[in-house]
């Protein structure tokens, strides 16, 4: 198959993968029945809204000529299918609002792949994304409400609204467009010191302002994860326009020491790494005191340890024992009950993403555009190994959503959003070949 | 910038393929201790919808069965007391011991195949069990064992020699596992004014008996100074260093004096061989012989039987904790202090005074490694698994050597001298009639009060089968306290 085939026929591949993970929810909730029972009708709902409302965009998209990728969709179809299933196993109530989010998110894409077809014009508004961020990220500290820890909501009665997940788009936009217009003056601003160059001022400027928002984060919103997620992504596209290591030197370094500072500094990171440390199989000798600290990760860790390597079947874990299961631990109650196979695949899935993500910068043909388009990626990627690598214990627990599975509204549109930007950033590159 | 872009993709799907392969040993390597830990609830959770595995001995003898009375699951110990340390419990409020804690996953079926027979068995509605279990113990023995031990506080082992099979693993004072959940009394307890009924379970009261520590697996996991019974490693020690020492003869004069230090002996024994020293424990020609051997080869000795060796701080307190080996049984190896011995321990260490400290359940290995030619077989306790259909989930393969202690020819000589020991020495009241049994006796000096009595020992010495090792508290000399306790146990097993 060679490629202007496969570019004619892609919208083809799109609905048949479509269809197929339409088959996939189907037949989780035929599992879920078995085991749950109730009303046929609420499951033919869950199953048939979702499936042909992702089917409805394809075909759409079809009908407009919309160039872009098409495993994208699919891809995050069957995260959100997944997501809808196991929410339902852990608590329908959560399921079915996640349910309407997941449609307010495919709209919210659809939104995005017309409003923002011509996305170009977005990086003359750079500073406007910067203030408007701002803005965000401070109002929390003043008027939020804390959840699992983190400052970072706020509270609009009817709903919960985490403006730190929307502004990390914001921020993508940002550096995008500031890097792509000062990327010559990035790679070669150099002050030079005792016959060492250096980069100077304006290069570092961004640097230390990208520590700074970081640190705030995690000072005034005791956010560990979303600082984490934030400075990573900046790195990756400072790495992306300048490919200087002494940047990424420089940035890890500060990072560092950000940390060491905040695990001196606060109670809740100083746990949260000394909990990190401890032994996976040795909690019986930790005393009761320290076991209980730690409770939250040994909880996922028994899910995940629960789960072999084919699972205990949909219903047949004990995933409920875990605090917060429906929204950071989702993926230890996905290994709990699907077992290694289960985990394995939707970390192929988020690769699958990443590469499509990673394949769409590659073919795009102006520096604002592969940024964007790497930098939104390199978000998803930091995002989700950032969680799975957390409720594992590979890294300190940082409290953030796994993407398009977690339950939460703010996390889900805001990722759907991503996927629409980098559908236009495709289709703007496809169009033109 | 396609490049970076390029380098950038190669590094986040390579921490993605790193995060899979840890994920895989999670789950797979870590997964099943994980499962099995005490403090999991699954365990709790899916027992509550199944009907538990039972456990059987080596001639299906129920040893631990769950039994249905009026709708109430009820876990049955037919052999109760007796069987109580070994066996251990299932208590919600104070977790799992003992075999039913370390086969757990075996019992609650909760391996890859046993959960997809649990979703079939919930899907249609069906009564789920778990795996049998049969273990390589000798109901009888370990019945022997209790009654045996009755009354006094101590500990018994017995191991096939052969196999490493735990035969019989005792500790007294027991309790009963069918009633550690039951409230004894009601207590008010008064504070700020307000008081409040506090419900003391069994358990509450028998962990509160410091002393007797009827909870402790003293076989397995109580710690004792070993007596003269160390003189059979002693004795290994100076058979491998010096096999010549066959040989020679030592005088005993009642008493030896090192720098200054006077270690009395139990009697004038005159001039004494290997053979005799053994036979009459002679602490003389002990003490003697390993001055001359020096602190190392008695060290590599101790280590090659399995002990421990432990640092100690400057106030004389171990370093860290008294080590546990894993396994199926977990018990202290038994320690012996790294360094920093002087001549008179040398010569205390020697006739297992100084600061030696083993377990019941070690010393029966020793005497096992003596009793198999020199090799202690891996000790262990499960013997297969069955499932309620009849398929076999798991049955013990071949025996493996868990330790090479010492030479074929030393523990011919060893065995010879244990045998001496019995015939004409210390130990003779665990002679059986018609056997040739070895063994040696000690008599433990402590702290708190009359000597531990012990004796290890095994038979038939041709063709040993059985090994024991055996301790009762503050009894005496083992010669006569611990040998005949060791004498009816040989005596029931090999049937005489």
């Amino acid at each position: 198959m060679n490629s202007i085939e496969f570019r004619e026929s892609g919208r083809g591949y799109e609905i048949r993968l479509l269809v197929l993970a339409g088959l996939y929810l189907a037949a989780g909730a035929a599992a879920a029945y078995l085991w749950a029972g109730g009303d046929p009708r609420t499951y033919v709902i869950g199953v048939s809204a979702p499936a042909l409302a992702f089917l409805l965009v394809a075909v759409i998209f079809q009908a407009l000529r919309f160039k872009a990728d098409p495993f994208l969709l699919p891809v995050v179809a069957v995260l959100s299918y997944t997501s809808l299933v196991m929410l339902y196993r852990i608590n329908q109530f959560y399921a079915v609002r996640q349910f309407v989010w997941v449609l307010a998110g495919l709209a919210l894409m659809f939104l995005t792949t017309r409003l923002f077809t011509n996305y170009r014009p977005l990086s003359e508004y750079k500073y406007i994304y910067g203030l408007m961020g701002a803005v965000a990220l401070i109002i929390p500290i003043f008027f939020g409400t804390e959840e699992g820890g983190a400052k970072s909501w706020l509270n609009f009665g009817a709903f919960h609204l985490q403006p730190s997940e929307f502004v990390k788009i914001l921020v993508v936009l940002f550096l995008a467009s500031f890097m792509s217009e000062n990327r010559m003056v990035l790679t070669r601003d150099t002050v030079t010191v005792r016959g060492i160059s250096l980069p100077g001022p304006r290069s570092w400027g961004p640097l230390l302002g990208m520590w700074g928002i970081a640190l705030l984060l995690l000072v005034f919103q005791r956010d560990l994860g979303t600082a984490l997620i934030y400075f990573g992504t900046f790195l990756a596209m400072v790495y992306v326009a300048t490919a200087r290591m002494l940047y990424i030197g420089v940035g890890l370094f500060l990072f560092m020491g950000g940390g060491t500072l905040s695990y001196y500094l606060f109670g809740h990171v100083r746990q949260r790494v000394d909990i990190w440390l401890l032994n996976p199989y040795n909690f019986i000798d930790l005393g009761d005191r320290a076991y209980n600290q730690a409770y939250q990760i040994v909880q996922s860790l028994f899910a995940i340890g629960a789960g072999g390597l084919t699972g205990t079947g949909l219903g047949g874990g004990y995933p409920l024992f875990i605090p917060a299961v429906h929204t950071d631990f989702i993926f230890s109650a996905i290994t709990e009950e699907m077992g290694l196979l289960g985990g394995v695949g939707i970390i192929v899935l988020y690769v699958l993403f990443i590469f499509r993500g990673f394949k769409i910068a590659l073919e795009s043909r102006d520096d604002f555009s592969k940024l964007l388009a790497a930098g939104l990626t390199a978000l998803m990627a930091i995002q989700s190994f950032t969680i799975i690598a957390g409720v594992t214990k590979l890294l300190p627990l940082t409290g953030v959503t796994l993407p398009f599975v977690s339950y939460g509204g703010s996390s889900l549109l805001a990722n759907f959003v991503i996927l629409g930007m980098l559908m236009n950033i495709s289709h703007e590159a496809n169009a033109h070949e | 910038m396609n490049d970076n872009i390029r380098k950038l993709a190669y590094f986040l799907i390579s921490i993605f393929a790193v995060l899979v392969v840890y994920l895989g040993y999670l789950n797979v390597v870590v997964g099943p201790k994980l499962f099995t830990d005490p403090h999991n609830r699954r365990l709790a959770a899916a027992e509550k919808g199944m009907i538990r595995g039972t456990i059987y001995d080596r001639q299906d003898v129920v040893l631990a069965e769950d039994r249905l009375n009026k709708g109430v699951k009820k876990r049955v110990y037919p052999f109760g007391q007796a069987t109580a340390h070994l066996l251990g419990f299932v208590s919600q409020r104070y977790g799992r011991i003992g075999v039913e804690s370390t086969f757990d996953s075996y019992l609650l079926a909760l391996d890859d195949a046993g959960k997809i027979q649990a979703l079939v068995d919930r899907v249609l509605g069906r009564q789920r069990y778990g795996y049998d279990i049969s273990l390589s113990v000798d109901s009888g023995l370990q019945k022997k064992a209790a009654a045996l031990l009755a009354g006094r506080s101590g500990a018994v082992v017995a191991l096939d020699p052969r196999t490493g099979a735990v035969l019989a693993m005792s500790s007294s004072p027991s309790f009963d596992p069918e009633t550690v959940e039951d409230v004894v009394k009601t207590e008010k307890i008064t504070k700020n004014d307000k008081s409040t009924e506090v419900n003391i379970t069994r358990y509450d009261v028998l962990q509160k008996q410091a002393d007797a520590a009827p909870l402790l697996n003293r076989a397995a996991r109580g710690i004792y100074p070993p007596g003269s019974i160390f003189k059979v490693i002693t004795g290994a020690a100076l058979l491998e260093a010096k096999p010549q020492v066959l040989n020679s003869k030592k005088v005993c004069q009642g008493s030896i004096t090192v720098d200054g230090f006077v270690l009395k002996d139990t009697a004038i024994h005159g001039s004494v061989d290997f053979n005799t020293a053994m036979a009459v424990s002679c602490n003389t020609y002990f003490a003697e012989q390993a001055l001359d051997l020096g602190e190392e080869n008695l060290k590599k000795a101790a280590t090659s039987f399995g002990l421990n060796l432990i640092g100690y701080d400057a106030t004389g307190r171990i370093r860290g904790d008294y080590p546990v080996t894993g396994g199926e049984i977990a018990f202290n190896p038994g320690t012996m202090p790294s360094g920093g011995i002087n001549s008179t321990e040398l010569a205390s260490t020697a006739i297992g005074q100084g600061r030696t400290l083993v377990s019941p359940f070690q010393m029966a290995m020793v005497a096992a490694g003596v009793a198999n030619g020199g090799n202690i077989m891996k000790p262990y306790t499960l013997e297969t698994v069955t499932s309620r259909s009849g398929r076999t989930i798991y049955k013990k393969q071949g025996p493996e050597v868990y330790a090479s202690a010492v030479s074929t020819q030393t523990a011919r000589l060893l065995a010879d001298a244990m045998e001496q020991c019995v015939k004409r020495g210390t130990g003779a009241q665990a002679s059986v009639q018609g056997v040739r049994v070895a063994g040696k006796t000690g008599s433990a000096q402590n702290p708190h009060g009359q000597t531990h009595a012990w004796f290890i020992g095994f038979a038939p010495v041709e063709n040993p089968t059985i090994a024991v090792a055996v301790v009762v508290e503050n009894a005496g000399g083992g010669g006569n306290v611990a040998a005949p306790v060791a004498r009816e146990l040989m005596r029931l097993y090999l049937k005489k």
